[in-house]
Formats: C-alpha cells, structure tokens, sequence
C-alpha cells in the first residue's frame, strides 16, 4: 500500500475481466432502460417488466463486482482482436444475407465464399476460384433439388 | 404530323400488348412451380393439411408445388409477405382464423389491410372446439359447469393455447356470455395446454377436436360440449354447446386460401374447382376426417363472406377482453 | 411376461419385414445427414416427407420419420464434434469437449464413443419403454408449474458449474443468456419485449441463430487469428478407436448418462434439452479432475451423448401411451399419427398392438443401424477434417448460413447470426463461456413462464414451491450444488485472507 500523502494513481488493467465487467453493465443497464416502459406488476403477479428489470440489475451488479474486482486484482491481458477474420466472415455472412433472396442462391454463395476466402491466411484466386463453383454446385444440388428448400435459386 | 401520328400508334400498339389478358393467363396457367405459404412452423395440424393439398395439386396439374413456412409475429409475417407477392398464381395462401380473423382486431395496426389486401379463393374445412373438463371437476354437463363457477368467483381455472388463439377467444366469449369469472391460464401451443388440463393443473380447455377426442376416448377428460352449431359426425354424443345451453354460441375453427391482392378472376376459379376436386377425393376426405373436421369447399364468395363477419365477431370479443398483441 | 415376450416377438416381426428394415434404415440415413447439417433439423425433414407417406402403412411411415428423428440426434454429435458447430440444442454440450477431442487429433475416438454410448442408451430406452411405459408416462403428468420452476432454477445453477471459469463471471453469462431468451413476445400480457419494433424478433431470437453464432461462427475467427498458416486440426490423427483408458473412463459415464437421461427425456417440454447438461455436470462434479472438462475430457462426451440417446427414446413414451407430445418433433409425430388415423393413447397398446410394438422393435433396430452406419464413416469424418481449413470453412459457413436461412426463410436471421458471431468471438478474446449463456437463453424463459403460471394458479402464494414435494426437492439439489461451488472458492479466500 502505498504511504499516505502521495499520489496513488490507480492504474486501469485493460485485463480481460475489467472488459467482461463492461459487457455485463452496458447490457444490465440497456434491458433496465428498455423495460421501465413495461409495466411491473407485484413480486407475486409479475408483469412483463419485473423479470427482466430484476436481471438486468443483477447483471449490471455483477458487471460492477467483476470490473471493480478487474482494478485491483492482476488478471490476463487482452489480446488484440484479428480485425481481418472478423470483418471478412462476418462479411460473408452479411452479403449471403442480403443477396439469397433477390439475387438467388447461386450468386450469394458465390459471394460468401469470395468474401470469407478473404479473411484467411492467404488468398489464391484459382483456388478460391474452383472452391466457389464446387460449393455453388453442391449447394443448388443439396439444399435446392436434394432437400426441396425453397431457395431462389437465380435472380428474380 | 405524320411523324406523330405514327408514334402515336406504336405507343398505344404496345400498350394493347401489355395489357395482360385476365382469361388468357389462366390459359395457359400453370406453367411453373407453385408456392403454398404457409404461416406456421412445420408440423402443425394446418401444416400438415396444407402439404396434403400441395401433394395432391402437384398430382393432378403435375407442376411442382412447394411448400415455403413463414412462421413468426403471429403470422404477420406471411400474410405481409404474401400481399407483396405477385398477383400472377403462383402464390398461395393457407390461413386459418387465427391467422385472418382474429389478428384483424387483435393487432392495433397491421401493414396490410385483412379485407382489402386478400383475394379469397376458398374456405376449406371447419373445425369444431370441443370444452373438455378434468375429470375431478363436479360438473357433468354445461349447465353444472355454469353454475358451478357462478357460486366459486374466480376459483376455476380454464387453460388455453397462447393468447388471441382460438382456444382463448371461445373461453372469453363463454366467460361473458354466460357471466361467470374464471382465471385464464395461458399456455404456450395447445399440446402444453392440453397437458395442464390432463394433469390437473387447470380445470377445463376449450380445445381442438384431436386431443380432445384423444383424451375423452381414454377417459382422461369429460366431453362436455361441442361448438359448432350441429353436432359433430366424429362425436355424435356431444351436445352442442347450443343444445346444452348457452344460445347462439358458436366457434368453429376454419382453414382458407387467399392469394395475393388483384389475382385475375380466372386463376382464382381454376384453382377454386381443382381445390374441390382435390377436396372430394375419398383419401384427403379420410384424412381431414379424421381431425374431426368438415369440408367446405366453397366458392370464393363464400370465403370473403364468412371471413367478413368472423372478423367482426371476434373484433368485438378482442375489445371486450382487452386481448391485444403488439 | 409371456405376454411381454409375445408382444416383441410381434414387434420384431413387424420390424424385420423387409420393407420396414429399409424404411428404417432410409429414416436413420436421412436424419444423419439433416443431422449432419447445421441448421437444418428433423422437423422440417419430417414435416416435408410427410404427405410422402400416406402411401404407406402407418408403422412403415412411423418407423421411418422415428429413424430420421433419432438419427438426426446422431448427425448433430457428429458436427458437434467435428467443427463446433451444435445443430440441436442437445449436441451444445458435445461441443464442449468433443470439439476439444478433434483440435488434439481425437476426433475419431470422440465420435465412436457418441457412437457406442448412444447404441447402449438407446438399447436401455427402448428397455424401459417396453417395461415401464405407462406408469413412466404417468410420471410426466406430475410435473405443473411449480415443479418446472425450480427445475429451471437447478439447471440455471448447474449451467454455471460447466464452465471453468470463474463462477461470477459464469453466472454472468447465464443471465445475460437469460435475457436475450426473453426477447419476444410475453405469454401473459401478450406484449413483445425488446423487439425494438422488428416484427421478425416477436417470436424471439431463434436457438439455432445463438448456437451457430457463438459456437460456430465465432469459433472460424478465432481460429482465422492465428498468424501461422498452422492447420487447425492436428494432421496427425491418433487412431480411428477409442483405446482402453477412454473406454474405461467412458463406461461410467455412459451408464449414468444413460440414468440422466431417460429420466429427464419423460419431462414434457424441457427435458430432453437440459438431460444433455445435467449428464455433463454430474460428470464434471463426480471427475477426481474437473478441470480436463472443457479440454478433451471423453467423460464429457460419453456421458452428455448416452443421455441424449436415452431421452430421445423415453420422450417418445408420454406421447404414444398418453397422447401427449413433449416436444415439437414428439407434436409433429402426433399429427403424423393422426393424419394416418391412428390417434394415439392408452388404447394404441390395445387396439394397435402391431403399431406399437413395431415401433419400438424398429428404435432398438434403429439404433443398431445407426452405429453400423456411423462408425465407418468416422473413418470419412476424419479425413474430411484433413482437408486445408481454408477450404473448409467456407464450406462451413455456407452451410451454416443456408441452414439458419432455411428456419424461416428470414435473412434477418443470418445477420443476427453474425451478430452473435461477433458477440462470441469477444467472449472467446475475453475469456467467458458461452455454454452457460446458451443455457440460460433457453431455461430462462420457461423458468419465467412457469413461475408466473405457478404464482398464477396457487394465486399470489410463494409457498407453493416449497410445499409441493418435487418442487422442494429440486430446490435443495439446487442450493447444495450452489453450496458446493461457492465453498471451495470461499475457503481458498478465507486462506488468503488469513495469509496475509
């Protein structure tokens, strides 16, 4: 501890828990502010808003306890995120989405692959290429005529 | 001048071409597969009943006929979907009360108008609800039960399948057309409701004719009225809720089929005629039968006229039971 | 007991015709392969080859959508395993170290002993369904409100042992699982709770969107973050078979599974869900090392799979003696019965005998097949995993994708599927489990359900918890597991304190 009088500056481990905490509180006090529209009822006759109102402030207690905690005790370092994987995934599945229905099955598969073949290690048009056709074959073959799904399969 | 003319004469030769040909279309329809929306999750009892009809339409006009499940929002979500859709056949939709009938009122405002946005095609079966009771209850007939309740105010406790549904609806209209108070429990489906009433937990149901018949055959539950105005072939002992006594009381629980908005008039009859062939074929007879319900096969009149009044028999229920969904 | 005897001996003899045998074993293939599929599950299989079956005799039909259920339970361990991905709610716990097994090169042993556990629980089942049947169905029907409850309250309590973490951080998660489970419409008042006005969400944030989400998806960007092209899945694959340490570690655990979930599988509604979980934590409480679970444990395979198998069979029980379905697949074969105008109940013993005992004779053969099937195909599963990873997660992707699209045809679902991909993958950067926060998603609305419905019926008094006896009982269980995972923690404490 240090001796009174001097500058204690409490230093903000970025460790993982102290994020955790964070999570925790921005959606216990995210619900809490949704629900206090829904009317609440009695604890022996609920109304929509009791439940969620009483779990989000737990939430956002146990938010508190596990950032506070975070401060003082020494926990792991977080790591920086790998923005490429995410974003290009992510993408994928974005573009699979909004294309499957206009633009058909075909098309969004292509796309996917494209773009989530974006995110790895490396990228080798040729490859990604081939793995496209095979996958937007499989894909009209299986799901389309093997399973009767109702996709569209080109664009409308 | 001459110039102009001419224009003049192409612009209205090509607007002749596009003018679509109500008739002509439905000559040479259908041509292409044919999409049954169907507004509930796979496995449903309207499910199953719609892939029974898509079945037997694939058979007889040999285009394919797929089935596309749209559940979700009370089915608002197909029905939104579905007044989107082109008016060119291709789309059908397979409703029941619920689905039309009952969201009219039961949703302060819908993205589409119930009436307006439809075309009808057909009115296909009508089930009846039947009120069952736990065995435990000392009521042996509607009578009893009524005054039953009337001297035990908010002890009884009648389960139904979610609210707006049929089952709560017909529980509501009973409550205030007989004047008694009786606590809902609300349930999540009709199997879990149907269970509650099974074990106990709630005294009585106004459920659908096959768990019901499931259940009183057992011996699990009591029979005690049906609510369609003539009793039923597949319970022939039942009262009907009119017989037992309460007057004008009536709930039938109906399927239909609609398409989209503007659907040209000649692909609504053919798909209306085939429809009721397909209806009076012995084997999809037997098998709707058997879900004690009655075929009705009409024309598309009768669809909008029946769908007309149902929803304005159920408006004035939803607004005096203060249901609503959001 | 001769009567019993005759009875199978009928029952087989139904099964064993030719055409039911290749009926069943059409049903097993094909609910594999759905099973296989993320996101595809047997309720749309069954529902679409339904109208198919009205040609054939109702036992052929009901054997055959009776494989496709429980093989689609096989298929789900499958991918489980294989790529993290749970395609059912019963095959998340597998993930958890099943997917463990794969990364070390395991993955053969992982699914043989799913394989193996799954065919002895799924003898045991259909056992006890031909001993006990109808008093075990009886047995369901005790179970209301009050009951429901605190059994959600046990299992909420037991999703934080699973994960090894720290145990605040664990109950986070679960109540934040609880929360997005409450998106959607309220039962009671009919009012959609945090919708945020999307008329999609009115029914709720579906399990599937969760489960790839946070398993799957994120699971392909933490593994993308590696630097090195290094291949995820060990080349080098340490034989196809489980070797005698896994087996006698397993046989333990399968037969408590087993116990767990045959039990659990006759609750209606939410058992065959938690069995899974409830096999998981009795295993990770019993191990002498709770913490290999979570890093390749095959007690956390064995046991979680048996209990699976052993409910998907005993779930059938309430519905063919009593007519009532405990799940949405148990409701749809309900309407398949119906529809080939067979209404089930305490008379289908009697009056449909042939019915009946052809169906069970066909699980236990069902099951049989299934593990004749799957186990050479793990030889095919674990070459699969040898291809690069580049070109295996698309593919992954793109089924997973096609799979959730196809839960409603609803794009909104693929997107809050990436959402809860993001959501997962700071999880994982953060070091909190998602396998509790999936639990919790998927108790915690029944847990409010059932404890407004038994509020409701008992009118206002909080007692009826305590005075019904099961009620009571799953409360203890869930304080003295509470109990247990705070005192070891409230000790090492109290020894640091007194250190100091």
């Amino acid at each position: 501890m240090a001796p009174m009088g001097e500058n204690v500056k409490i230093a903000i481990r970025a460790t993982k828990d102290f994020f955790s905490g964070l999570i925790f509180i921005f959606f216990g006090v995210l619900v809490v502010l949704v629900a206090r529209n829904y009317p609440m009822g009695s604890a022996v006759s609920m109304g929509p808003g009791y439940f969620p109102t009483l779990l989000g402030g737990v939430l956002t207690l146990l938010g508190f306890i596990i950032a506070a905690r975070a401060l003082w005790v020494s926990g792991e370092e977080v790591k920086s995120l790998a923005l490429r994987p995410l974003v290009f995934v992510l993408g994928a599945n974005l573009a699979f989405a909004i294309m499957v229905r206009s633009l058909g099955l075909v098309l969004a598969t292509l796309a996917l692959v494209f773009v989530s073949s974006l995110g790895g290690w490396e990228f080798r048009l040729r490859e990604v290429t081939v793995l496209a056709l095979a996958l937007m074959a499989l894909s009209v073959g299986l799901f389309v005529h093997g399973l009767g799904l109702p996709f569209n399969v080109w664009p409308q | 001048m001459k110039r102009m003319l001419s224009a003049w004469r192409l612009v209205l030769a090509v607007a002749l071409l596009t003018i679509p040909g109500g008739s002509a279309l439905a000559q040479t329809y259908p041509a292409k597969t044919i999409k049954i929306v169907v507004p509930f999750a796979p496995g449903g009892i309207s499910d199953v009943l719609a892939r029974v009809l898509g079945q037997k339409l694939n058979e007889s006009w040999g285009q394919p006929v797929v089935i596309e499940n749209r559940p979700g929002a009370g089915t608002t979500i197909a029905a939104d979907f579905v007044v989107k859709s082109p008016p060119d056949g291709y789309t059908l939709y397979f409703i029941d009360i619920t689905t039309h009938a009952i969201n009219a009122s039961l949703y302060r405002k819908l993205p589409y108008d119930s009436i307006r946005d439809f075309s009808p095609v057909m009115l296909v079966t009508s089930t009846p609800l039947m009120l069952v009771l736990h065995p435990s209850v000392p009521a042996k007939s509607v009578k009893e039960l009524i005054a039953l309740a009337k001297s035990k105010p908010g002890q009884l406790n009648i389960a139904h399948s979610g609210l707006g549904t049929i089952t709560h609806l017909t529980g509501e209209m009973f409550k205030s057309t007989v004047g008694v108070d009786m606590v809902n429990i609300p349930y999540t489906g009709s199997a879990p409701a149907t269970t509650a009433v099974l074990s106990g937990e709630a005294a009585m149901i106004f459920s659908t004719m096959p768990p019901a018949m499931t259940h009183t055959k057992a011996g699990k539950l009591r029979a005690m009225a049906v609510t369609t105005p003539k009793r039923v072939a597949a319970a022939p002992d039942v009262p009907t809720m009119i017989e037992a006594g309460v007057p004008g009381f009536e709930s039938v629980l109906w399927n239909g089929i609609l398409m989209p908005p503007k659907t040209p008039k000649g692909i609504i009859d053919k798909i209306n005629s085939e429809m009721r062939r397909i209806l009076q074929m012995p084997d999809v007879k037997e098998r709707f039968f058997a879900q004690g319900g009655e075929i009705s096969a009409g024309a598309p009149e009768q669809l909008a006229a029946h769908l007309k009044s149902e929803i304005e028999k159920w408006g004035k229920i939803i607004k005096a039971s203060g249901a609503r969904a959001d | 007991m001769t009567d019993l005897l005759n009875n199978l001996i009928l029952g087989f003899s139904v099964a064993l015709t030719p055409m039911n045998l290749l009926y069943c074993f059409i049903g097993a293939s094909l609910g594999t392969l759905i099973g296989v599929l993320p996101g595809i599950g047997p309720i749309g299989t069954i529902a679409m080859l339904l109208p198919a079956t009205f040609a054939l005799p109702p036992v052929s039909a009901l054997i055959m959508l009776a494989g496709i259920y429980y093989g689609a339970q096989y298929g789900g361990s499958t991918t489980a395993i294989l790529v993290n991905l749970p395609g059912e709610s019963s095959s998340v716990v597998t993930c958890l170290d099943g997917y463990a097994m794969a990364r070390q090169g395991r993955a053969g042993p992982a699914l043989a002993i799913a394989a193996l556990g799954s065919l002895f629980a799924g003898c045991v089942g259909t056992l006890l369904i031909v001993l006990f049947g109808p008093p075990l169905a009886e047995l369901a029907l005790k179970f209301a409100a009050p009951e429901y409850t605190s059994l959600m309250i046990l299992g909420l309590v037991c999703a934080a042992v699973l994960a090894h973490g720290s145990l605040i951080n664990a109950f986070g998660m679960v109540i934040l699982g609880l929360l997005l489970g409450l998106v959607g419409t309220d039962v009671y008042s009919g009012m959609a709770r945090f919708t945020f006005g999307i008329w999609a969400l009115n029914d709720g944030i579906g399990f599937v969107v969760v489960a790839m989400g946070l398993f799957g998806f994120a699971e392909i960007i933490s593994s993308l973050e590696q630097k090195e092209k290094r291949e995820l899945f060990t080349s080098k694959v340490a034989g196809l078979w489980p070797t005698r340490a896994d087996l006698k570690a397993s046989w333990g655990a399968i037969m408590r599974g087993t116990a767990v979930g045959s039990i659990l599988g006759l609750v209606p509604g939410s058992g065959p869900i938690i069995c899974s979980f409830a096999s998981y934590t009795v295993e990770k409480r019993l191990a002498k090392e709770p913490g290999r679970f979570g890093k390749g444990a095959i007690e956390g395979v064995a046991g979680p799979e048996s209990a699976n198998n052993a409910a998907a069979q005993t779930t059938f029980i309430p519905m063919l003696t009593l007519g009532i379905p405990g799940t949405a697949t148990m409701a749809l074969m309900l309407g398949a019965l119906m529809i080939h105008g067979i209404p089930p109940g305490p008379q289908v013993m009697t009056q449909h005998p042939e019915l009946f005992w052809g169906l069970i004779a066909s699980m236990w053969l069902g099951n049989l097949i299934l593990v004749l099937l799957n186990l050479p195909l793990i030889g095919i599963w674990v070459r699969v995993l040898t291809i690069p990873y580049r070109f295996l997660y698309p593919a992954i992707l793109l089924f997973s994708c096609v799979g959730i699209y196809s839960l409603s045809n609803n794009s909104l679902d693929v997107i809050l599927a990436a959402l809860f991909g993001l959501l997962g993958y700071l999880f994982i950067k953060l070091g909190c489990e998602p396998a509790p926060l999936l639990l919790g998603f998927i108790l915690g609305p029944l847990m409010e359900q059932n404890l407004r419905r038994a509020l409701l019926i008992s009118r206002g008094d909080p007692t009826i918890f305590l005075t019904r006896a099961m009620s009571l009982a799953f409360l203890l269980l869930a304080a003295l597991m509470l109990f247990l995972m705070i005192a070891p923690t409230v000790r090492r404490r109290r020894e640091e304190v007194l250190h100091e």
